[in-house]
């Protein structure tokens, strides 16, 4: 023992490695207009991972950059594969929805789709794995994940990806199961995971300190865009979870530093008051 | 086979043994198997069928992922507008059901017929296309199995979350009386795994369905004349307790005449193997 050897992980918290530590502004002090006023999200790109998303459709704001597929694998051992998907294809409705509450939230970001719908059982973790792994990998500072796996086998994969994410100081945003059960990644610590409030307002979101389930917004009776240039009224979590990914779209655009601990710190800050 | 049966004399050879208790094991499975044939189906259709009830909803239904084709088979449904979708296919990567089977998530869609597109195509097939809809996951230890989906609440024009929840709690049931099939069929492939087994690796293709075959000999074909008992047992399963001990009485006092008439087991017992427990129960109900 020379007494210069630090134990790992502990340069930053010693001697002129902790510069890098004073940048965290004290939470008294944050309110939205500080978080994210006179942001739309310019600059941020937002993935979401879901049924694809419309490219056309007029709540999308022709913010859409890319759109691809994730397919499964040729071969029951092969990896899924991603490719491009330049039609910009929504087969459900559920992603261009999603798309369109970020947009409305936050114009400026560009969205990303990443369609990962798989054929079976077997395949869909997989596949959503693939596409969380891939999305990551484009360098985004946000992703709605509207649907969750809840495949025990996939447990591990899915904890590496939500590290791999947060490490990558990419934030995932993710819509908690409506039905009681394991649902991965929205039950990690590294996320932030959503709710649904049933007050008719994408201004009001909660923060709940008692945890997995960190944030509620608004998921009941949402009016959002479907498919084929349509809109319907939708309730469930999956609405929820892309408020917040839009709100958080806007204080990464403001806040370029900030780190995932650090959004998901500043959303509590600024939720709206209990009551 | 002769040269076994001249060292082993008269005795049974060991696999002869292991191959009539495989047939007993096959034969009562397959008794099982008919006495639960409609029986998973009758939860499934309560469970849809108090959904409908409770939500006073136009129609519920239940569709099923089929894993060897990879589509959502709706199989059964409630509801005056339901009955018509009983039968249908959806693919799980396509429309709301498929959704939300691929997803896990659950969702309440309400003002769909103003989407024109929304998955009317499908809808207008069933004769009927829903304003509102809620569909929740049937999940088990495996994954999820399946979608539970119940249309127009009568009384408001959209489903609230917590009807979200509670069609969970329906989902719930469903998938408890699935998986209670499951461990019948699961136990039909453990047959068939040991039948093939038994068949060892020169087994011809199709030898072993030859083997099943001829396990099930003994039952005899569909107009075997134990096939309607056995449905009227299995009809008799759903009757009250105090119904149940009538029959049991009648059957008790069935039982004994035919011992005494016939003075040998019936055909039944001996194809079923169950002479010494149905012969236990008479006679513990005689005295």
């Amino acid at each position: 023992m020379t007494g210069q050897i630090l134990p790992a992980w502990s340069e930053p918290f010693v001697g002129s490695g902790g510069d890098a530590l004073l940048r965290l502004p004290p939470l008294p002090s944050i309110d939205r207009g500080w978080a994210m006023g006179g942001s739309d999200g310019t600059g941020v790109t937002v993935a979401i991972v879901d049924s694809g998303v419309e490219r056309e459709h007029p709540a999308v704001g022709g913010k859409l950059i890319r759109s691809v597929k994730v397919e499964p694998g040729t071969t029951p051992e092969g990896d899924p594969v991603v490719s491009d998907d330049p039609e910009g294809l929504d087969v459900v409705g559920h992603g261009t929805a999603c798309a369109g509450i970020i947009h409305a939230i936050a114009p400026g970001a560009d969205l990303i789709s990443v369609r990962v719908l798989g054929p079976d059982n077997r395949s869909k973790g997989i596949v959503f794995a693939a596409g969380l792994d891939w999305a990551i990998r484009q360098g985004v500072r946000v992703m709605n994940l509207s649907l969750s796996s809840r495949s025990d086998a996939l447990f591990g994969l899915f904890h590496e990806l939500a590290d791999q994410a947060y490490f990558a100081n990419v934030l995932m945003v993710c819509a908690a199961n409506n039905v009681p059960g394991n649902s991965y990644p929205s039950l990690f610590a590294s996320v932030v995971s959503v709710a649904a409030h049933d007050r008719p307002d994408p201004a009001v979101w909660f923060y709940n300190p008692h945890p997995p389930v960190e944030f509620g917004a608004y998921g009941v009776d949402v009016p959002v865009a479907w498919r084929a240039a349509g809109r319907t009224i939708a309730t469930g979590n999956s609405f929820a979870a892309p408020h917040i990914a839009g709100y958080a779209a806007r204080i990464r655009a403001k806040h370029r530093d900030a780190t995932p601990f650090e959004i998901k710190a500043i959303l509590a800050a600024t939720a709206t008051p209990p009551g | 086979m002769s040269s076994e049966n001249d060292r082993a004399g008269s005795r049974p050879t060991a696999d002869a043994t292991v191959r009539a208790a495989v047939a007993a094991i096959a034969a009562r499975s397959e008794i099982a198997h008919r006495l639960e044939l409609g029986a998973t189906e009758a939860v499934l259709r309560s469970v849809v069928e108090a959904a409908v009830a409770l939500f006073e909803a136009e129609a519920a239904s239940i569709a099923l992922h089929d894993p060897n084709r990879h589509v959502l088979v709706f199989s059964v449904a409630a509801g005056e507008q339901g009955e018509g979708v009983v039968g249908m296919e959806v693919r799980p990567d396509q429309g709301l059901v498929g959704y939300v089977f691929s997803t896990g998530q659950a969702l309440a869609i309400s003002d769909v017929a103003s989407d024109v597109r929304f998955g009317r195509g499908f809808a207008q097939t069933t004769g009927y296309v829903p304003r509102s809809i809620v569909a929740v996951p049937l999940v088990d230890d495996a994954g999820t199995i399946g979608v539970l989906e119940v249309l127009d609440k009568r009384s408001e024009s959209a489903f609230s979350l917590r009807d979200v929840e509670l069609a969970g709690v329906f989902a719930r049931q469903a998938t408890v009386a699935i998986r209670a099939s499951r461990v019948e069929r699961d136990t039909a492939t453990l047959i068939r795994t040991v039948i093939s087994g038994l068949a060892g690796e020169d087994a011809a293709p199709g030898g072993v369905d030859a083997l099943v075959a001829a396990a099930l000999e003994g039952l005899g074909g569909d107009d075997d004349p134990l096939w309607p008992l056995v449905e009227q047992i299995a009809a008799v399963r759903r009757a009250s307790p105090e119904q149940l001990e009538l029959v049991t009485a009648i059957l008790g006092v069935l039982a004994r005449q035919a011992a005494r008439t016939r003075g040998r087991r019936s055909a039944v017992e001996r194809r079923v193997g169950f002479g010494g427990a149905a012969s236990g129960q008479a006679g513990r109900g005689s005295e």
